[in-house]
């Protein structure tokens, strides 16, 4: 066994803690834990506006929120949970563990990671300053011109939503490419790209697209400026369709910045809890690099109604998404199989995901089919199709990926039991506010809309699906719940308390400083399941000790496995 | 009105393969499930293999099959939304969306119907059963988008620029029109209704119209 001499010869400074010590944290771990945390308060925050909205649309023809307060919060309510919350919590897992995952001391760039924070932070305070000032931000999270010029949102709240956006998508820039430059330049000794955990393998597409499609982002919202500026550019459609083509450019491939790292969640979590090596792993990584590469040339399925689309081109992409999504599928039910399963609560959230993000996915392969698309988008059903892959999908592989880590990164176990009510209210809760959308879309309702009349049909669906809104908020209060009781529990988790496959696994819960020291080192690494294999060969070792024969080649089917597994190598 | 027909060929057909796809993922979960409580109760450990090459490649194949399929599909299904020989339109009509209402003018006669939206004051578009009509849909503001359920199609609104579509609606009916794109704070109530009225009787209701503007003086 080597240890990377980096990692013991340099103590590094000293941190502080406190509220500074942890804002001016060089260490990835902080900077990680704080984005996380920034991004769950945002999306408590966001997720408290979407039950406002629920509430209005319970019932036809309420008035709990007026039309230009509703406008305000579905504005806040898709710009923060998209822009604020799940690509946060998608880079932000990519900052706390990749480094661990790919056994290096530190995170590439450390300043320039927590300057990405800070940019996210300052990004979130003009968002939620842009919801609050009184005419505030209200033109959707797409901002779509000429509504968001300065003729036809004339206020402030306007202004500030671009310069959020503009800051937080910094952010995610600068942070997506520190974990990228991590794994391309500080992966340890032995740490080839093909034998790192496929959560990093996720990270590797997640901060590509992230650095391909985010600066899309930053050149639209100098779109918006100049048209705030001088509105009279609109009048030339030129300005309407550049704004809408650069907005998707980073909004479709966000769309999957927000979904290959929780994917990557439940990868691990399957394999470690199905008690058996990811299935096709190879296939799953080139699958991977296929699918990130195709989704930057899927945009234009978002245009189809604009007339001003090349309908059978974007379709194609769209459609041959099929191939790798069906491969990274392969990959997760071939681990599955033949599995000795446990069942803890972060598997339970990842085996949930499996069939949910499904619907999203088979839904949205139906909208890649422009004449299924003429007929709902802009309808509940898209709202439907995109809170599955979003709330079903991802963020049930974030909470499988919280529950799984967690003890990583804090030193103490979750309650499990807490856990599974959790799980169980969010999937009651998930399911019954999302799929009445699909026939709500179906039966012709239109999104962005404060209200209904009574007699459209949408009453009793609507009602349904405010119920399992509520479902979703009591979920969330028992994840918190949950937190504080395990606080004060304080179950200490050993470094590895379920028996993991990846690097993380062999250095303390929480790791030190540094992550790998003298005491906890890097290992020799031969495969992407570097913990399993020492683990499995210390079992080798106590076998050949304890058997009588011992000195003969030792037989045992289990043993035999596990050498010509290793010679394989 | 080539839309709804496709969209009741195409979505149907999708539907079901959706559902025999989920169904059999959800089949594969249930199996791992299973095989997974045999093996703890006798004791044999989780599978060992990490491949299976034949599998693969013949579930890649599959999937690629599949995936032509539906681009297939998807792209005969656009070529029926707009044969290359569209009927030649009878008539045009012009609409324009502004906030927060619908504007149609009847091309070359003077004709026009407006209204303010606000209140169940919602503008009815009325055209002729069994005609190709086209419509010239433009935005006097910012981008709306022209959406009839009943057809199931919509198109967007932009200013500055027009988009053409022929419909030929079969049979007289009242149908319920939408806004379905994000413009503002009347955004909901930005309806009409689409009134289709037999040939003779829409003959009649448009020299009415012409008549009474002309008393008028528009």
């Amino acid at each position: 066994m080597t240890a990377e001499p980096a990692v013991t010869a340099a103590p590094g400074p000293k941190q502080t803690d406190g509220l500074v010590g942890w804002l001016q944290s060089t260490d990835h771990k902080r900077i990680g834990i704080l984005t996380l945390g920034t991004a769950f308060v945002m999306f408590l925050f966001d997720g408290l506006l979407g039950l406002a909205m629920r509430a209005q649309l319970a019932r036809p023809g309420q008035h709990i929120l007026s039309a230009q307060q509703y406008n305000q919060v579905f504005t806040m309510h898709g710009t923060g949970m998209i822009g604020l919350a799940i690509t946060p919590f998608a880079l932000g897992l990519g900052v706390y563990l990749i480094p661990l995952q790919v056994g290096a001391p530190r995170i590439a760039a450390p300043r320039l990671t927590l300057l990405g924070y800070w940019c996210y932070v300052l990004g979130a305070v003009t968002l939620v300053w842009a919801f609050l000032t009184p005419d505030g931000a209200a033109a959707g999270w797409w901002g779509y011109t000429p509504l968001s010029s300065s003729i036809y949102s004339p206020g402030p709240g306007m202004s500030l939503w671009v310069a959020g956006v503009f800051l937080a998508a910094c952010g995610m820039i600068l942070q997506g490419a520190t974990v990228l430059w991590t794994i391309l330049r500080l992966r340890a000794p032995g740490v080839t790209m093909l034998r790192m955990p496929v959560f990093a393998w996720t990270m590797v597409v997640t901060c590509l697209m992230t650095l391909a499609s985010f600066p899309s982002l930053l050149t639209a919202m100098g779109v918006i400026t100049a048209t705030r500026i001088d509105p009279g550019l609109l009048a030339s459609n030129a300005w309407n369709m550049a704004y809408e083509n650069l907005f998707w450019f980073y909004g479709h491939p966000v769309v999957y910045v927000m979904f290959f790292p929780f994917v990557g969640c439940v990868a691990e979590v399957l394999a470690v809890f199905s008690g058996r090596r990811f299935f096709n792993y190879k296939g799953t990584a080139f699958s991977l690099l296929a699918f990130a590469a195709l989704s930057m040339a899927v945009w234009g399925h978002h245009l189809f109604i604009s007339g001003q689309q090349v309908n059978d081109y974007f379709s194609l992409t769209s459609i041959l998404l099929t191939i790798p999504a069906g491969m990274e599928y392969f990959g997760l039910l071939g681990t599955l199989a033949g599995g000795r399963l446990r069942y803890p609560a972060a598997m339970l959230f990842a085996l949930a995901f499996i069939p949910q993000f499904l619907i999203g996915g088979l839904s949205g392969i139906m909208l890649g089919t422009p004449s299924v698309d003429y007929a709902v988008n802009n309808s509940y059903f898209v709202v439907a199709h995109f809170h599955y892959t979003l709330f079903a999908g991802s963020v049930f592989g974030f909470f499988a990926g919280v529950y799984f880590w967690w003890p990583k990164a804090t030193g103490f176990l979750l309650n499990e039991r807490a856990g599974r009510l959790h799980f169980v209210l969010m999937v009651i809760g998930a399911n019954v506010t999302y799929l009445p959308m699909f026939f709500l879309g179906l039966k012709g309702m239109p999104r962005w809309v404060v209200s209904y009349p009574g007699g459209a049909g949408f009453s009793a669906l609507s009602l349904i699906s405010s119920i399992g809104a509520g479902v979703i908020g009591l979920a969330m209060m028992v994840f918190l719940y949950n937190i504080y009781i395990s606080a004060r529990q304080k179950k200490p988790a050993t470094a590895d308390p379920w028996g993991g496959y990846s690097l993380e696994w062999l250095t303390s819960s929480p790791p030190p400083r540094f992550n790998y020291n003298a005491q906890f080192p890097v290992p020799r690494v031969r495969s992407f399941t570097p913990t399993l294999d020492l683990r499995e060969r210390q079992r080798e070792r106590q076998r050949v000790t304890l058997s009588p024969r011992a000195g003969r080649p030792v037989t045992d089917t289990v043993t035999a496995d596990t050498r010509a597994y290793r010679d394989e190598r | 009105m080539p839309f709804r027909h496709v969209f009741g060929q195409v979505f149907p057909l999708e539907s079901v393969i959706a559902a025999i796809v989920f169904g059999l993922v959800l089949a594969a979960m249930a199996a791992a499930v299973i095989v997974s409580w045999r093996k703890r109760r006798r004791g044999t450990p989780a599978a060992r293999r990490e491949h299976l090459r034949l599998l693969e490649a013949a579930y890649g194949l599959a999937l690629a099959g599949i995936a032509a399929f539906l681009v297939v599909v998807s792209f005969s299904a656009n070529a029926g939304d707009f044969p290359r020989q569209d009927p030649a339109p009878t008539m045009r009509v012009q609409v324009t969306a502004f906030q927060w209402c619908w504007r149609f003018h009847y091309a070359g006669q003077p004709v026009t119907v407006t209204g303010s939206c606000a209140g169940g004051d919602y503008p009815v578009l009325v055209l002729p059963a069994g005609l190709p009509v086209e419509i010239d849909l433009t935005s006097a503001d910012v981008v709306h988008a022209f959406w009839v359920p009943y057809l199931d199609y919509k198109m967007d609104a932009f200013p500055g620029h027009v988009d053409r579509f022929t419909v030929t609606l079969p049979r007289p009916g009242r149908w319920i029109g939408r806004c379905a794109q994000m413009c503002g704070l009347y955004h909901y109530e930005m309806d009409f209704y689409l009134q289709v009225v037999p040939q003779a009787q829409f003959s009649r209701w448009l020299h009415a119209r012409a008549g009474a503007a002309a008393v008028s003086g528009r």
